[in-house]
């Protein structure tokens, strides 16, 4: 019995690693290319004598009229919300491959999401407080791409995910501690109907 | 003390030459170097008196006071001098009454003397600067200045009367006439605040209740490119501080983190991290234009890009090592190599002088560190006073603004690179955080 469950245990734990590894490699295009052809060139700057594009973003207003190719890839936050059933994954400290007891929450979150095809899902990545701003933005964006990335693997479409990284600057506990610290080094689901 | 009188008389001889050339000259000619600011000891301090301004036209004294310690706050901030202070003004054109002053202040150990005569003119101020060695029996006139702003900007009068002074001593201008933007607030609600570089005045420029990151001043001070979470995801925006009618610019706002802006020297490019080809990787945009190209291609994370001050090369952050380190490449991609080894290495600012890359290490604590860019010599400038990170450089290359909690919560601090002058200057209830430090004000 004990046996069985450690062949078990290191076979899931090869599986991962496969499957890790395959994400780590890879320049990690895969999911993305894969996904929603990415709007045409989302805006860039247009900072010059002011060209009519540089209206609508610089005004703020780039809800309605820039809404058009941005939402494919760019859909509104507002009506994303937590469901139960989707469960948070963890990350060592400037860690983002996934730990095989995540693999196992994100195999269920796979499997709901697979039942409940309608929905879009929003991954968050985040961090702790450790290291700095801007290298803990890139971070979150690898937890949340890792997770996308898992989640792909086990035949969630890849046109449904949106990922968002907030770096450190959404901590769900403040103290300074690791296990505060391991509450906020995760990815967070979010979900909301197409 | 010996040494500084001589090295004061040196500077008389020269700078009275200067002075009395024709004016436009001085500023340009300031040739010498009178006080060594890399070398040397630099923890004997010039002695300089700055007695309340004189007030020349107008009734208000109590700007002439204000002005006047501004002054001198200025001179200690720059670590260059040792200030004393008087109470009384020197009355205006009474020779007698100023060479009073000046011979007790010289019996009291200053080696200079300033003299501010205050002009307040309607919605003009105006103040000339007179600059006396107190080391020469006739107490001779160094250097004059006459400096004019809009009655708002009243501390700018002081900060431009230290500029000066320090340039006389050094034949550098100083670096008290710039601001600082950061983040005040804490995390899911941070703002960007614009306040002079000694704290003083600070003002929300940014309102959107939102998430707002990376501040960095363009190279002309009249912008500041940010990451903002206002419209949901992190982009990149570009603020006009000085200019109150003029929206903020979206830079870019492309699928996955914008973030991470270090502008090229120039101000026509501006180096950033997208993530919108799969991973965080380092791009150039053409600010005019919007036209990007791609520097780095790499699986890991490659972001924090920060250009040398020749425009040839850019530093940046990666863990393709495993941990973050600081990497060097040039303007284009090519030519990568990595400069620091064994730690964890975020933040790096290329210096002014671009002799010196300053970067944190993280070991337990945050801390400041400076290498060469080519890899040797690396020297911490902070330690074991709680974390201290987020450095940005004056534009003299001899100070950095940066963040710490020694005192519990973040603050902005400024301290002198040899480490001999550290001086908080945010006083704000909330937390301060990610100072830029502004160039010079044009």
């Amino acid at each position: 019995m004990v046996t069985r469950a450690g062949h078990a245990a290191v076979m899931s734990l090869l599986l991962v690693g496969l499957i890790i590894s395959g994400c780590a490699k890879q320049p990690a295009t895969t999911a993305a290319t894969a996904g929603p052809a990415p709007a045409p060139a989302p805006r860039a700057a247009a900072p010059g004598p002011a060209p009519s594009a540089a209206a609508p973003a610089g005004s703020g207003a780039a809800g309605s009229a820039a809404a058009a190719p941005a939402s494919t890839a760019r859909p509104s936050l507002k009506e994303f919300t937590a469901v139960a059933a989707l469960k948070d994954v963890f990350f060592e400290f400037d860690k983002y491959d996934i730990r095989a007891e995540d693999a196992k929450t994100l195999d269920a979150n796979a499997t709901w999401l697979k039942a409940n095809a309608e929905n879009l899902v929003l991954i968050e990545g985040h961090c702790d407080e450790r290291g700095t701003n801007e290298y803990n933005l890139a971070l979150g964006e690898r937890r949340a791409k890792a997770a996308m990335n898992y989640l792909v693997s086990q035949g969630v479409q890849a046109n449904r995910i949106t990922i968002i990284s907030y770096g450190e600057e959404r901590p769900v506990c403040n103290e300074k501690n690791e296990s505060c610290w391991g509450k906020n080094r995760r990815a967070h689901f979010l979900v909301k109907p197409r | 003390m010996r040494r500084i009188a001589a090295v004061v008389l040196a500077l008389v001889i020269v700078t009275a030459l200067e002075f009395w050339a024709p004016p436009p000259a001085v500023r340009g000619q300031a040739v010498d170097v009178y006080i060594n600011v890399t070398g040397g000891d630099r923890s004997r301090k010039l002695n300089i008196a700055v007695p309340e301004f004189t007030v020349v036209a107008g009734t208000d004294t109590a700007l002439a006071k204000l002005l006047a310690s501004v002054v001198g706050n200025d001179l200690t901030l720059s670590g260059l001098f040792s200030v004393v202070a008087a109470s009384g003004a020197i009355p205006a054109n009474n020779p007698a009454a100023l060479e009073q002053t000046w011979s007790a202040f010289a019996a009291a150990g200053a080696h200079a003397g300033v003299h501010g005569l205050l002009g307040i003119r309607g919605e003009r101020l105006e103040a000339e600067m007179r600059l006396y060695d107190l080391t020469t029996p006739e107490y001779r006139l160094i250097a004059s200045r006459k400096f004019e702003v809009a009655a708002p900007q009243s501390r700018r009068l002081a900060h431009k009367i230290a500029d000066e002074i320090v340039l006389q001593f050094t034949g550098e201008l100083g670096v008290a006439d710039t601001k600082l933007a950061y983040l005040a607030g804490l995390p899911g609600a941070k703002e960007i605040v614009v306040a002079d570089y000694d704290g003083a005045a600070p003002t929300a420029v940014t309102r959107n209740g939102s998430i707002n990151l990376s501040p960095v001043w363009s190279p002309d001070a009249r912008s500041i490119a940010f990451t903002s979470f206002m419209n949901g995801y992190p982009d990149l925006f570009r603020l006009f501080p000085f200019e109150r009618q003029r929206p903020v610019q979206t830079l870019a706002s492309f699928v996955g983190i914008n973030s991470s802006p270090g502008w090229s020297p120039d101000g026509r490019f501006l180096a950033l991290t997208l993530s919108k080809d799969g991973n965080p990787e380092i791009y150039v945009l053409t600010v005019a234009t919007g036209v990007l190209q791609r520097l780095t291609r790499h699986a890991g994370i490659d972001t924090e890009p920060a250009w040398a001050p020749t425009g040839q090369q850019i530093a940046f952050v990666s863990d393709r090592a495993g941990q973050p380190r600081i990497f060097v490449m040039d303007r284009d991609g090519a030519n990568v190599r990595q400069i620091t080894t064994g730690g964890f290495h975020t933040q790096p600012r290329w210096s002014p002088k671009g002799d010196s890359i300053v970067y944190t290490q993280r070991a337990g604590t945050h801390d400041l560190w400076a290498i060469s860019p080519s890899g040797s010599t690396p020297h911490q400038l902070t330690s074991g006073q709680g974390d201290n990170q987020g450095a940005s450089w004056a534009p003299d290359g001899r100070h950095l603004a940066f963040q710490s909690n020694r005192n519990g919560r973040w603050q902005v601090f400024v301290m002198s690179v040899d480490g001999l002058t550290t001086t908080r200057v945010t006083q704000g209830t909330t937390e301060a955080t990610s100072p830029s430090w502004s160039p010079r004000l044009p």
